[in-house]
């Protein structure tokens, strides 16, 4: 015995869950897409520096061979590093008033540590990367009596790289903004033993 | 069987619009021109909008996805901070038949510099072969004060070339800045201004 309106009422009624589980779906399908997107990725920054640098090194990023929204006022460099091989090691000595920046990007690009020049004392930098487990064979064997004169920053994933960019502070400078980055030092650590 | 029907429909339109969904975050977001993709965490002042939780372990997981499909890089919080801006002063989009002045106040930063990128993060081309400006090569007036000239023909003074014809956006880059500490503190009166001069 159904009236009219419940006939429309009826056809909504039995409509809502399907409308319902469409919009669940797409809201799973969605949230996963966005969260695998970064492990899928065969375009990412890691892949396209990868492709031109040997790990464990200083390489100078050729013009073009950045990513988009790069500043052109930098000059780019990069080391990359594969933690499964031993801790990395960086050092830097400075140039004063030139400005140096030091990004530390895991294997998926997220941005883990970044400093800049500022943070150097005496002009000097003493960087160790390396992992949880790599650090405590670190501090076992550390002197008890006196502390580690370098800055040791734990990475989230066994690879990634490390960007140095330079400013040239007017487009003549480009080339001493480029030696800055040359100069730096990074590779395996020969202290640690793996 | 209607049953079975009603569970694929939904599986099958669920999937589109999931996907649809994704594809206008991630591939539409790559034109920083469009206001799409990056959506959270943004600070916004005056023209100029920041994402300074892209440089930190917390950036968000659309950031990630944007940035794992075109590759970028961006800076490091404790580096500096990165403004873009698409529209002038008065929220009209940029047009390169039209002339602007970037000028005013700068927070307070041991360098910055001004440069105009294609809204996907591209230099223009360019014939003075200049795609930006730092805040060591600029000229000052008696205050200190800039005005950096934006238009795709040539201008006396600061000049930052815009390609004829071309969609751009101008990037903002304050390296070393105290504003790092405090990214969301930033406003309108301490950033410059853009103002639209005149069109072609």
């Amino acid at each position: 015995m159904k009236r009219k309106q419940g006939l429309v009422g009826d056809t909504i009624f039995h409509l809502l869950p399907i409308l319902a589980g469409c919009l669940v779906v797409a809201g799973l399908v969605h949230i996963a897409t966005i969260f695998l997107l970064p492990r899928l990725a065969t375009k990412d920054a890691f892949a396209r520096l990868s492709a031109i640098a040997p790990a464990h090194q200083v390489v100078l990023l050729p013009d073009g061979a950045g990513g988009p929204f790069d500043d052109p006022a930098l000059a780019q460099g990069m080391c990359r590093f594969d933690l499964a091989q031993g801790p990395l090691r960086l050092r830097a000595t400075l140039t004063p008033d030139a400005l140096m920046l030091f990004s530390f990007h895991g294997r998926h690009g997220q941005i883990f540590y970044s400093m800049t020049d500022r943070s150097a004392t005496r002009g000097k930098l003493d960087m160790l990367l390396l992992t949880r487990e790599q650090l405590n064979v670190v501090e076992a064997n550390d002197a008890e009596d006196e502390l580690p004169q370098d800055l040791r920053i734990i990475a989230p994933t066994l690879e990634g790289f490390v960007l140095f960019r330079s400013l040239a502070e007017n487009p003549g400078e480009m080339a001493q903004a480029q030696a800055r980055i040359a100069a730096l030092s990074c590779g395996l650590d020969r202290d640690q033993r793996p | 069987m209607l049953h079975a029907f009603k569970l694929i429909v939904v599986a099958l339109i669920g999937l589109g619009l999931g996907l649809g969904a994704t594809y206008h975050a991630v591939e539409r977001g790559q034109d920083r021109g469009l206001g799409v993709g990056l959506i959270f965490g943004a600070v916004k002042a005056g023209p100029w909008t920041g994402w300074p939780k892209t440089g930190t372990r917390e950036s968000d997981p659309y950031a990630r996805a944007l940035f794992a499909r075109n590759g970028e890089t961006p800076i490091g919080l404790t580096e500096g901070l990165s403004f873009l801006a698409r529209a002038d002063s008065h929220a009209r989009p940029f047009d390169s038949a039209c002339d602007y002045t970037v000028k005013g106040a700068i927070p307070a930063a041991r360098f910055w510099t001004l440069s105009a990128l294609s809204p996907q993060g591209r230099t223009l081309p360019a014939i003075s072969e200049r795609h930006g400006f730092t805040s060591s090569e600029i000229l000052r007036d008696f205050d200190g004060g800039f005005e950096i000239k934006v238009s795709a023909s040539a201008r006396p003074g600061d000049w930052l070339e815009v390609a004829q014809g071309q969609p751009f956006v101008l990037m903002l880059r304050l390296y070393d800045t105290a504003l790092s500490a405090n990214p969301y503190s930033v406003t309108a009166g301490v950033m410059p201004a853009i103002a639209r001069e005149g069109c072609r």
